[in-house]
């Protein structure tokens, strides 16, 4: 029931929102922040239940009867914290709208409508219990996320809103596909039913599996921000407004990963080959993210690319989930598979180093999300009051605004990994499980010893992307808060402009999301967490985030970001006279280079070339005229014979000159030149009408006839 | 024999109202729209107390020598095909009305649209297929006048391409119909004839000709061309019979033919399996390919109409009764999706008197309701489920899967990629409805507005169906699966 509330409301609301949003602007701004609470509320009280009740009172929803396969829902300790944390990043996120759209506030009553929907959708996949399902509610949240994107109307909105629009169908039909290809083998599609289905299914072939995998993973990916279909991701964030930037990159994002960690922990846990897929994608993804945010000079753009860098994080820790998972599994599954009992699945079957990545992944997806939460505010703040995003424009803008300088130095603390703080924890989590990698290789056969040597490599590209992390943010944070504007008349107006650069609702949001970061990052706060999401009850107690060997690669992190920011940023990135430098060059573009000449010229023109063969307005379509070309020669012939018979006959048995010539009138009718003939079948068509009704009577009489035989018997 | 005269009089009653239109002409418009309306209303009553009582064994009414007879009967798949016709018509008829308003000669018009319903129903209750030969060839006659309606050059010339088109597939179609009658001239029955007599190249040949024949009507590449073109016709015979009737007629007819007539069993593996199925694989990915390109509204939904077509022969041709049940669903959805949009396009192009895609910048915004329904429409033909075009390409991918060969493979490949044209090609319409560039909105000061509501109401309806069918599939596709099992 609370399920169902907490997933079905926000449409309700969304509508409800919208009417009176036609009567009362304020009255509708007010009703948003209530419900969006409201909803927090409920996602609170759910958590509380799932957290009461453990793991042998999971609350879940099914309703059979609907769609093709039915929907099913359910809260366990995973799925009740990301509804928790997708209603807080809503409550916050709305409240902050309050301010930013003040000044601009035209089609706000679709801008939350739409923002309630998404809510509604991004509850339903987070707590849903089949592949379906999330399906459903995927489509469904990418759809009306997209009018965020495209809310501004400016031409680059509109050009992002259709990279975002079609990047989403893509996934959608690709994600499609893989669950169609999953379902074909294994008949269900509901989460806690595909290990035992796969476990079943004699003949599973692990082709078709791994395809349906990268199928799956492909289209979540698409939502994720995953290379190489990351390109929406870059170009939406800039363009939409900063609470929509917030949500798409604290939660939609999350939707896609998970996705991607359900059917993984479902479906691919013992398949080395999926799990190395992932691993490198998310390697490749990690590190561009970091790099590309490292050259932007855009506020917005380089927390976007830092978005995806740390989506890459969260694919490198699944990545090294199945791969540890497989590690082990390999004698547990044959011991199993001779004692003819199924292996069960999901989290409850990982081994304690595969336990270990999974609650770093999960750590790093809830500390990024409240971290994007806090740092798209701050972005916004700086939006909202100068409408200026390049960094040398906004450069100096906070050098007097404490709350907002404090708020974003603890977010900087926390998204590059310095110890006690929130970063840092998830992040050695996920380092530590590539280092229990590579101490494994060679003992199962998902990872050998050469399969060590490239996780040595991953591991160093760990570390420079943390490190670059850490160099971007210091990047911005100095811009910002630290250098003074070289335009003296504009470092004036920002001083000038005083200390208070939000009111009292965006300051609670920025600085009490940013307070979070303290808490998340100590041992206790974080062990809970990571033992209530992964189901395995103290999980993390081994875990000593404060020893050497930990702390060690947070400095090695750290180090590296540090040299990266006085070296590269201060030398390369800029100019001899101190401006930010965009030295990316700008035909490095995926999108521009690859997909859209491919989906707009390259396809149909080949397409084209198919056509033309087939003969669209070439060959075929004349061939209709020319039948009737054929066909009026034919009638001339006929007609000729006719008329030498006529003739003939005339000559010799009928003597009468007057009917001969109106006969050879007529039929010249059909063959003369062009024009005539059109006037021929103008008049053809005139009568063309009345020949038809004499058909159809003809057809009627014909069926009375068979009404009277029926009737007589 | 009281059901047996009541199909009879279902099929008759459209003709006899369209003729007598002509024949005693009504009084004012008034009257004309009530007789049509009254017509159409009551035959699809007729129809549904036909489809309620259930199947209807097969009953010669006319037979001519060698066993060519003239037969009629009551199956699933007539079923099927004559409740969506009996439900679409009464509505698409209101729609018309409206549409059809400022027109000169509407009696003329609507004689034909009338009549029209009638041969449908003709093809629907067929019982063996020379009677629905006779049917599909009466249905090309009489849609003719439709296509040239306008009476301008355009339209004469769509006249003609349409049909030189439909009867050149008839005559090849004719062929396979006169040998087959000829050996086995019995009703349909659901698994058809073996043939094991005849030698096996020989009817696979026979098969094949038949395919493309009808194959006319349904649009297959090569042979498509004139569907496009005959989207000059006024918005209600494109979108009740270009989009629907006519083209599903086709399919219909190919389904009879692979079901009923030739059976799956020899065609399954064989070269003529390979060479249908290649064709509708070509036409559904190139057409959706030429649809994008295409700048003319209509026109676009033509190709598109072409481009899913071939999703359906896809399913059937697949030759597993999985993909014959996603045949008959796509047939089915496609034609409730098809036909709200087409209404949209066609209210649009009625209230603005404009015509291409690039003229929609903004009208959303004026037209709401009508661009609501559209987007509606749209996502569920491309395939976003909760709508019903969801459902169907859900079991036509389900049945290519289950297939398992290298060709069902690429053809499910392709499907992907036909569905992710569709929605750029349907969307883009949609997000340049509601989301102008701002500089370039060229409706923000019009007087544009949505239509009245005999317009609305059938395009509100057929959005309806669209979202109930595709939040509640399941009776549906239970009967489906009966019509395939031969259960019903």
């Amino acid at each position: 029931m609370l399920i169902a509330l907490l997933v079905f409301l926000p449409f309700g609301f969304g509508i409800a929102d919208y009417i009176i949003g036609r009567k009362s602007e304020r009255s509708r701004n007010r009703f948003a922040v209530v419900s969006t609470f409201a909803e927090l509320i409920l996602a609170l009280v759910l958590a509380a239940l799932v957290i009461r009740g453990g793991a042998g009172a999971v609350p879940s929803l099914d309703i059979s009867s609907v769609f093709a396969s039915g929907m099913h829902f359910r809260a366990d300790g995973f799925r009740a914290v990301y509804a928790v944390v997708t209603a807080l990043m809503w409550a916050f996120t709305t409240l902050f709208s309050q301010e930013y759209f003040e000044e601009e506030p035209e089609h706000l009553n679709r801008y939350y409508l739409f923002i309630l929907l998404t809510l509604g959708a991004t509850e339903g996949v987070m707590l849903s219990a089949d592949l379906m399902t999330t399906f459903v509610f995927f489509e469904i949240l990418s759809l009306t996320s997209f009018t965020w994107v495209m809310h501004e109307e400016t031409q680059g909105a509109i050009r992002a809103g259709y990279t975002y629009l079609f990047i989403a169908i893509f996934g959608g039909l690709v994600l499609f596909m893989g669950l169609v290809l999953l379902q074909a083998q294994t008949h269900t599609l509901v989460y806690a039913e595909l290990p035992q289905a796969l476990a079943s299914a004699g003949e599973v072939s692990d082709g078709r599996l791994l395809a349906a995998g990268l199928c799956i993973l492909t289209g979540f990916g698409c939502k994720a921000g995953m290379f190489p279909v990351h390109v929406w991701l870059p170009k939406a964030h800039p363009v939409a407004p900063a609470p929509a930037s917030a949500l798409l990159s604290g939660v939609l994002t999350k939707v896609g990963i998970y996705g991607i960690l359900m059917t993984t922990l479902e479906a691919f846990l013992d398949q080395a080959t999926y799990g190395w897929i992932v691993l490198i994608l998310g390697t490749v993804t990690m590190f561009l993210g970091a790099l590309l945010a490292l050259f932007s000079v855009n506020l917005k753009r380089t927390l976007a690319c830092s978005s995806m860098s740390q989506i890459g994080f969260i694919l490198t820790g699944i990545g090294m989930t199945v791969l540890l998972s497989a590690q082990s599994a390999g004698e547990g599954a044959e011991a199993a598979h001779e004692m003819g009992t199924a292996a069960a699945g999901g989290l409850a079957s990982l081994g304690h180093h595969a336990a270990m990545a999974m609650s770093g992944t999960m750590l790093h997806m809830v500390n990024h999300s409240m971290l994007k939460l806090c740092l798209f505010c701050a972005a916004g703040a700086v939006v909202m009051n100068i409408h200026a995003l390049e960094l040398n424009e906004i450069r100096g803008f906070g050098r007097n605004k404490t709350l907002l300088k404090i708020a974003f130095f603890l977010g900087l603390l926390g998204i590059s990994g310095v110890p006690l703080f929130n970063g840092y924890a998830s992040k050695t989590l996920l380092h530590e499980a590539i280092t229990s990698g590579i101490h494994e290789a060679g003992e199962g056969a998902a990872i050998t010893l050469a399969g060590a040597g490239i996780l040595h490599v991953i591991e160093w590209i760990f570390l420079i992307s943390g490190g670059c992390t850490f160099a971007y943010m210091l990047k911005l944070f100095i811009c910002i808060f630290v250098e003074k504007n070289r335009d003296a008349a504009r470092q004036k107006r920002y001083d000038d402009a005083g200390s208070n650069c939000m009111n009292a609702g965006s300051t609670v949001v920025v600085l009490g999301t940013s307070l979070l970061f303290i808490a998340l990052g100590q041992k206790p706060v974080f062990g809970a967490l990571a033992s209530l999401m992964t189901g395995h009850a103290g999980v993390l107690e081994a875990f000593r985030p404060l020893s050497w060997e930990c702390i060690s690669g947070g400095l090695i992190s750290l180090g590296i970001g540090a040299f990266l920011y006085l070296v590269v940023i201060r030398n390369l990135l800029m100019s001899k006279d101190g401006t930010y430098l965009n030295r990316w060059p700008a035909w490095l573009d995926l999108e521009d280079l690859l997909y859209r000449p491919l989906m707009t010229k390259w396809l149909p023109g080949l397409l084209g070339a198919v056509l033309s063969v087939f003969g669209e307005n070439k060959i075929l379509s004349r061939l209709a005229p020319a039948l009737f070309y054929a066909f009026a020669s034919v009638l001339k012939v006929l007609s000729m014979t006719t008329d030498a018979l006529i003739l003939f006959l005339r000559k010799t048995i009928l003597r009468e000159r007057v009917i001969l010539g109106q006969a050879q009138q007529k039929m010249s009718l059909v063959h003369k030149k062009r024009d005539e003939y059109r006037e021929a079948a103008a008049t053809l068509n005139g009568n063309f009408s009345f020949a038809m009704m004499l058909a159809c009577i003809g057809m009627l009489v014909f069926l009375g006839v068979i009404v009277l035989a029926i009737v007589r018997g | 024999m009281m059901r047996e005269i009541l199909l009879i009089i279902s099929i008759l009653l459209p003709i006899a109202g369209g003729i007598s239109l002509q024949i005693i002409r009504p009084s004012s418009d008034r009257a004309q729209r009530f007789r049509c309306e009254l017509t159409a209303i009551l035959t699809s009553i007729l129809v549904w107390a036909l489809i309620l009582g259930g199947t209807m064994k097969p009953f010669t009414v006319y037979s001519f020598t060698l066993g060519f007879r003239i037969l009629f009967q009551v199956d699933g798949l007539g079923m099927l095909f004559a409740a969506m016709v009996s439900i679409m018509w009464p509505f698409v008829t209101l729609y018309a009305f409206e549409y059809m308003e400022s027109e000169q000669r509407t009696t003329w018009f609507f004689a034909f649209y009338i009549m029209t319903y009638g041969v449908t129903l003709g093809v629907c209750f067929a019982g063996n297929v020379l009677t629905l030969y006779v049917f599909y060839e009466m249905l090309s006659l009489v849609t003719i006048p439709l296509v040239c309606y306008y009476q301008n050059r355009e339209s004469m010339y769509a006249g003609r391409v349409y049909a030189g088109y439909v009867i050149g597939g008839a005559a090849a179609a004719l062929i396979p119909v006169m040998v087959t009658t000829l050996y086995e001239p019995t009703a349909f029955v659901l698994g058809g004839h073996r043939f094991d007599y005849l030698p096996p190249q020989f009817v696979l040949l026979m098969f094949v000709i038949g395919f493309f024949g009808f194959g006319v009507k349904a649009a297959v590449m090569p042979l498509h061309a004139w569907l496009p073109t005959a989207s000059v016709a006024p918005t209600p015979v494109t979108a009740l019979l270009h989009a629907v009737a006519v083209v599903n007629t086709g399919v219909f007819a190919i389904m009879r033919l692979t079901w009923y007539v030739f059976s799956p069993t020899i065609l399954h593996g064989t070269w003529a399996q390979y060479v249908t199925l290649g064709a509708a694989i070509v036409t559904l990915l190139v057409s959706a390919c030429r649809a994008l390109r295409e700048r003319h509204f209509k026109r676009r939904l033509a190709y598109s109409t072409v481009s899913n077509l071939s999703y359906m022969l896809y399913g059937v041709m697949l030759l597993n009764p999985d993909g014959f049940v996603a045949g008959m669903a796509h047939m089915l959805f496609h034609g409730v999706i098809k036909m709200s949009l087409f209404l949209c396009a066609g209210a649009f192009m009625h209230q603005s008197g404009h015509s291409y895609v690039y003229e929609i910048n903004g009208a959303g915004r004026k037209m709401r309701f009508t661009f609501a329904f559209y987007t509606v429409g749209a996502l569920s033909l491309s395939g976003i489920p909760l709508l019903c075009g969801f459902i169907s390409k859900w079991r036509l991918l389900i049945a290519g899967a289950v297939e398992g060969t290298a060709l069902s493979y690429i053809g499910e490949a392709c499907l992907l990629t036909a569905a992710f044209f569709c929605a750029l090609y349907t969307l883009s319409v949609s997000v340049r409805a509601y989301f102008p560039v701002r500089e370039n909105n060229i409706w923000k000061d019009s007087s544009l507005k949505d239509p009245g509501w005999r317009m609305l109401l059938p395009i509100g309806f057929f959005t309806a169906v669209n979202i109930l069918l595709g939040v509640i599939p399941g009776p549906v596709l239970d009967f489906l699966g009966r019509i395939a099992s031969g259960t019903v």
